[in-house]
């Protein structure tokens, strides 16, 4: 390394073969799979124990209505078996030095205590855990073991422990061990695995974090979390989808023998749907911005009610319906020939009466106020940063922006690049964005990449 | 509901013109409805405060001059709180009110006072003065006042002033408050028949029978005594301590305007003596209340006390020198303070008497028949329509 750098001194430098992406979203995958099909070699390190994101939790896509798992799981099985793309799941990036072309970069990773190469994936372990939490990938509409495989399609496909729901861990093994007993495999689980911390040398890092998406309970006249049948869009989605907890059923949620709040096949179908657009987004209380998808996922949630339940009655409260992309106009314009009822007007509040949810609005357009009562009410979350991008950002040296999405280089000409040299951002970590201009995003600084590689020869850093 | 005429004038200045009477984002506003189906109070025929923002955001200020909306409003801050813009449509409906007693007012004093506090500082110095001179003039103490105390070491209060018997003190008094009754109660009843042309004879498009009138009076009474609409927000306490206050004051103006002579009397009656009692709960209900105003619009919060026109800082300042100066006045009495007692009763009602001539008709306190009657026209509009918009849980529109 050369000390003049630090001073901000010209110096030439041969940048590194091989990338970091962090996050195996879409974008992630895209990114990776991009720049391993060129030829390069690339750690996609994934802070949750399979790649897919949140694409391998929706059931279709707008405006088209593709299967969204039939798109995605293919790219995430090339992934998997990429010989140039080395899969860090469980993993977080913990230090970033070095500098741009040769980037030293820290990673713990995360034990899954479950053997990579010798798990056969039988299901032994987990037909016997005790232990359940809510599942991840279920958005919470269903409860999965402590010993898991996210989902049927999930990359790795192997199983792993997650500590917080692990009998034994949180007994500190004194109670239960069952999974070690019934594996078939020897050696194959390890309760007493370590973490372990990787040192890895890239020349560029792509950023690929994504989202979360907004806390319901924050509104809390919505009453999210209080009322069972309020659901957030993404637990809709789960619903819908044919591998979901209820089989692609629609079904109210109802409490278990233990319990706890989940979706069943029997639940029992709802007579009217009601969607509220605009929750977390476009609200100077909580995000100002619009977070730019759910207008058009909500349409498409509308029409797959729509086509699952014919005769239910399905509502979208909306202030303003942003259809703006390609096909997108003519998406709206068909759900509205569905029977699907557009109310110009923000829900202000709802309430329970007699199980049914009781809607206040105003109807802007025929300038009356509607009180409603639905079966059940979809809230239509908008999309905030992930977690940890604050201290991802101070650590690569990348500025977020105040509402925390990564800031770009220009909005207009370089929405790839970032203020630091080799550090690349593609997807909604970057601000709001649907598929199509996340993949195109990731191909993008896929592109940036291999550009400074393959000139790299000789590239100047200032 | 409706009010607007066949020629509709824009003034493109409104917006800046009313920002005098009220601060708010109001251009913000995006039309998301929130605001109105947050609020317990809008319902068909009569949706606020989105409705008036919209009216606002065209410029049709003759629309809002003719509207009644702004008085249905009991600014519990719930739209406020919760409007995506920070657009402040409640203060918008509060800043309307404001306008509004200034388009009732046939004299044009109310908009000078509202425009600006030097001309409402300037009227309320004016009569406090002419207050102090005509006692000092007219009605000064006696050379030997200070005998003028009961058997019970109380003051014996009609019977300070120089030249005219106790009896016939009370009496001046008592004819006093007569006239101010009169001056205030005629400015009142004019300016409530211009708000009943502008927002209902002006209205070409509702009708209303006579037998309407007759039917919906009772909604006039009731609303002006319990302000039950008021109880229907979601802040209830608001409503409670509201209604102390306003009892309070009610009392005390009946037992001072009515019962005079009962009250003003020269003995010193025990504690529980009705007259008292009511003086004791009166105090109390209008300090309690005026206490947590104060603390509540010094602090700015909740949202409803982030903005204070200097309307409202004198209304409650009035109101507070009022009550103080009439607890200090007992306890001299008590005391048997002679000269403390006669000069606390000239400042007393140098407090009052402006007050109440400036703040009922001109000011603030003309809410006391402006929402009560707005209450009785917006039932007046809404039985006139031909099919009552019970709308409620309708399916939606496709």
């Amino acid at each position: 390394m050369n000390s003049s750098s630090e001073n901000g001194n010209e110096f030439h430098q041969k940048v590194h073969p091989d990338t970091l992406v962090i996050g195996a979203g879409i974008a992630g995958i895209q990114a990776s799979l991009e720049i391993a099909n060129a030829g390069y070699k690339v750690y996609l390190v994934e802070k949750s124990g399979t790649i897919g994101g949140h694409m391998a939790m929706f059931d279709k896509t707008f405006p088209t209505l593709d299967c969204a798992a039939c798109i995605l799981t293919p790219k995430m099985v090339e992934v998997g078996q990429h010989s140039r793309i080395d899969l860090l799941t469980c993993s977080e990036v913990t230090e970033v030095n070095g500098y741009p072309g040769a980037f030293k970069v820290k990673i713990h990773k995360k034990a899954r205590f479950v053997d990579q190469q010798l798990c056969i994936g039988c299901g032994s372990c987990a037909a016997k855990c005790p232990g359940k939490a809510p599942s991840e990938f279920d958005s919470g509409t269903a409860l999965r073991k402590a010993i898991y495989i996210p989902f049927p399609q999930a990359v790795p496909n192997k199983y792993l422990i997650d500590p917080e729901s692990c009998l034994y861990m949180q007994t500190d093994g004194k109670k239960c061990g069952v999974c070690v007993k019934f594996c078939p495999v020897n050696d194959c689980i390890d309760l007493h695995a370590m973490d372990e911390e990787l040192n890895i040398e890239v020349g560029n890092i792509v950023i690929a974090t994504g989202f979360k998406i907004f806390d319901a309970k924050k509104v809390a006249r919505f009453g999210y979390g209080k009322f069972p049948n309020v659901l957030t869009s993404l637990e809709l989605e789960r619903l819908i989808n044919a591998g979901g907890p209820t089989e692609g059923k629609i079904t109210f949620r109802t409490k278990d023998k233990k319990g706890n709040w989940v979706f069943k096949p029997d639940g029992g179908a709802p007579d009217s749907v009601a969607i509220i657009h605009c929750v977390g987004s476009r609200d100077e209380n909580c995000n100002a911005y619009c977070s730019k998808v759910c207008c058009m996922y909500s349409l498409k949630l509308a029409h797959l009610v729509k086509e699952k339940l014919p005769a239910t009655a399905v509502y979208e409260y909306f202030i303003d319906m942003r259809a703006f992309g390609k096909g997108y106009e003519e998406f709206y314009q068909r759900i509205k020939k569905e029977g699907v009822h557009m109310i110009r007007g923000k829900t202000a509040k709802i309430e329970e009466i007699k199980g049914s949810l009781k809607l206040r609005s105003e109807d802007i357009l025929n300038n009356r106020i509607i009180e409603q009562l639905a079966d059940m009410v979809i809230l239509a979350v908008g999309l905030e940063p992930s977690d940890g991008v604050k201290q991802l950002s101070e650590m690569i040296g990348v500025e977020i922006d105040a509402n925390g999405w990564y800031k770009e280089l220009d909005s207009l000409l370089d929405p790839v690049g970032t203020a630091r040299q080799g550090v690349t951002i593609a997807g909604v970590c970057q601000g709001p964005k649907d598929i199509p201009d996340t993949v195109a995003q990731a191909s993008a600084a896929a592109a940036r990449v291999l550009q400074s590689i393959e000139s790299l020869k000789e590239v100047e850093f200032i | 509901m409706g009010g607007l005429t066949m020629n509709t004038r824009v003034n493109p200045d409104f917006e800046k013109e009313l920002q005098k009477y009220g601060k708010g984002n109001w251009n913000e506003c995006f039309h998301c409805g929130n605001c109105t189906a947050i609020c317990p109070l809008s319902e068909d025929g009569f949706l606020f405060p989105r409705n008036s923002i919209r009216t606002l955001q065209m410029g049709l200020e003759k629309k809002l001059e003719t509207s009644i909306e702004p008085w249905l409003c009991y600014y519990c801050g719930d739209c406020s709180e919760t409007c995506p813009r920070d657009a402040n449509p409640g203060e918008l409906m509060m800043a309307l009110r404001r306008y509004l007693t200034t388009r009732y007012d046939w004299t044009g004093l109310s908009k000078k006072f509202y425009t600006s506090a030097v001309w409402e500082y300037a009227a309320i110095a004016i009569i406090a003065l002419l207050v102090i001179v005509s006692f000092l003039v007219f009605l000064p103490l006696r050379p030997d006042a200070a005998l003028m105390v009961n058997e019970s070491g109380g003051v014996m209060i009609n019977s300070l002033v120089a030249g005219v018997s106790p009896d016939r003190f009370v009496t001046l008094i008592e004819y006093g408050d007569w006239l101010m009754a009169v001056i205030v109660g005629g400015l009142l009843i004019t300016n409530i028949f211009n708000m009943y042309y502008k927002t209902i004879i002006a209205d070409k498009t509702v009708k209303i029978p006579l037998s309407a009138y007759f039917k919906e009076f009772w909604q006039l009474i009731y609303n002006f005594v319990t302000q039950a609409s008021f109880s229907k927000c979601e802040k209830r306490s608001y409503w409670l301590g509201h209604l102390l206050l306003m009892t309070g004051y009610t009392i005390m103006f009946i037992i001072v305007v009515v019962f005079l002579p009962y009250f003003q009397i020269e003995e010193v009656v025990p504690v529980w003596h009705w007259q008292r009692l009511l003086g004791y709960y009166a105090t109390f209900g209008i300090l309690f209340f005026l206490g947590i105003v104060i603390f509540q619009r010094l602090r700015k919060n909740p949202i409803t006390m982030k903005f204070s026109h200097a309307s409202d800082w004198i209304f409650i300042i009035m109101l507070a020198l009022t009550t103080l100066t009439g607890i200090i006045l007992h306890i001299f009495r008590l005391a048997g303070m002679v000269e403390a007692t006669y000069y606390t009763y000239i400042i007393h009602l140098a407090v009052l008497v402006p007050m109440i001539v400036i703040e009922v008709p001109f000011s603030k306190w003309s809410h006391l028949a402006y929402r009560p009657f707005a209450i009785y026209f917006s039932k007046l509009k809404l039985a006139t329509l031909k099919e009552k918009s019970v709308r409620k849980l309708a399916p939606a529109i496709s």
